[in-house]
């Protein structure tokens, strides 16, 4: 990992989506053991991921992560903090209606 | 516990709708695509977390936890009368699917979150208290997605291919804010209902039937979270973080009140005042608090409210300057910005009470 510069790497990873009347979930698993740090990014190839009402779809997919610098790294860690007002319950959208 | 919600309007929205596309045409006409925010955090700090001190104490919380007392809860029975959803005034209507939404949202990010630590846990009693967590918390988003179901909105999880930044938060925060969030939220949720109780004509919707029953979830997840805080004196009694559970308190006190205010057809439909329930809320909740918390906001101090309703005028200033844009719009931003950044001090510097935390914290629910 670079002070600067970014590295990506390439991973298997499933991908569970339940959208039924008894759980509404979605998450991603990587198959190979890698770890995501802070300020990495994710991103899963290929077509959305569509579960129908009723249905759960696992599939297997690949996804690259891009591993944060070093100085993104800490600068995460520092911010991070500023934003876990996120955590609570009602910070969900940007203000009023209408 | 939250992320970003963004509701925009796409018949063919990708994929969550019905598999008949006559049905879908028919019932699907919105689409909210589900953004939550993901986490990471100091896993191995979590992992050394040792439950010893209080084991006796946790044993039985997961015990009871883990019998899965709500597992028959989250059904539709003869109870549930689907509001109409069509002839509802379009602003109530507005309100009442953002509620949802938001709530859907708070659920769902909470299972996200959840998950994530069982998963890169290697504690034993960690992982298991966050895999039953975050079972509750996909079981009420399913639920509440049923619900909008019916009101013609379809949910959509194609986020997952999108790129993710993932986000940090020190453990800690993440204890302090989720304790609250789920406390508050089991506040929020009970205080609904017993007006409710008192008011059945104001049902505006079946869904706060469930409530009752559904916030000891909520309670449980708060009780969860004040023990593991318990296993470590140094996270609530050491100065400096007695002022960082100062801070979590006056901004999720207030944020909640900012955010109710948005919503006055939906609390007026249902009968409430906003004031008198905020006030309510933070009672309960702050009482409830007083199990792991040294410390105790004094919402009696005529300056709570006050610069209370300066924050909230505050916000809708930045809210407009927002929506103004241009030069005019900045600085409109950075004046609102300005005294909300001042509201918010006054708020923080108003004296606390000192609380004695009890050596057995643990509550049942009892409002």
């Amino acid at each position: 990992m670079g002070l600067f510069s970014k590295e990506t790497e390439t991973a298997p990873c499933e991908v569970e989506v339940s959208h039924t009347f008894d759980s509404l979930h979605a998450h991603v698993k990587f198959l190979n053991g890698a770890v995501i740090n802070p300020g990495d990014e994710v991103l899963v190839h290929g077509k959305p991921v569509l579960a129908g009402y009723g249905e759960v779809v696992v599939e297997e997919r690949s996804a690259t992560i891009t591993r944060a610098s070093k100085v993104e790294q800490l600068w995460t860690r520092l911010t991070g903090d500023l934003e876990c007002m996120e955590l609570a319950e009602f910070a969900f959208s940007e203000g009023a209606l209408s | 516990m939250n992320a970003h919600s963004d509701v925009n309007v796409d018949e063919n929205a990708a994929g969550i709708l019905p598999h008949n596309s006559e049905e879908a045409t028919a019932i699907a006409t919105e689409t909210t695509l589900l953004d939550p925010r993901f986490y990471t955090t100091d896993f191995d700090e979590m992992d050394r977390i040792d439950v010893s001190p209080v084991r006796k104490e946790w044993d039985e919380m997961i015990a009871k936890m883990a019998a899965d007392p709500n597992r028959g809860h989250f059904k539709k029975n003869e109870n549930w009368t689907t509001p109409d959803w069509e002839n509802m005034d379009p602003k109530l209507k507005a309100e009442l699917i953002d509620f949802l939404v938001s709530s859907l949202t708070a659920e769902f990010s909470g299972c996200v979150l959840y998950k994530e630590m069982k998963r890169r846990g290697n504690n034993p009693d960690i992982c298991q208290l966050f895999q039953l967590m975050a079972r509750d918390e996909a079981r009420h988003a399913g639920f509440i997605n049923d619900a909008l179901r019916e009101a013609g909105v379809a949910v959509n999880l194609g986020f997952l291919t999108k790129a993710k930044k993932y986000t940090y938060f020190r453990p800690k925060f993440i204890y302090y804010a989720t304790y609250l969030s789920e406390k508050i939220g089991y506040a929020r949720y009970i205080t609904i209902y017993r007006h409710l109780e008192k008011n059945p004509d104001n049902m505006i919707h079946p869904i706060f039937q469930w409530f009752e029953q559904w916030c000891n979830d909520e309670f449980s997840h708060g009780e969860a979270f004040a023990l593991l805080m318990k296993t470590d004196p140094k996270l609530t009694q050491s100065w400096q973080n007695k002022l960082w559970i100062r801070f979590f308190l006056v901004a999720v006190f207030s944020v909640m009140c900012i955010r109710d205010h948005l919503r006055p057809e939906f609390h007026k439909a249902l009968g409430i005042d906003i004031d008198w329930y905020d006030r309510e809320v933070l009672r309960k909740t702050s009482e409830i608090s007083k199990q792991i918390f040294p410390i105790e906001l004094d919402l009696d101090n005529p300056r709570w409210e006050r610069n209370l309703l300066k924050l909230r005028e505050a916000s809708a200033a930045m809210d407009a300057a927002k929506r103004r844009g241009g030069i005019g719009g900045a600085l409109g931003k950075v004046s609102a910005g300005a005294r909300a950044g001042l509201a918010f001090a006054s708020l923080y510097l108003i004296p606390v009470k000192a609380n004695e935390v009890p050596e057995d914290g643990r509550l049942v629910p009892s409002y």
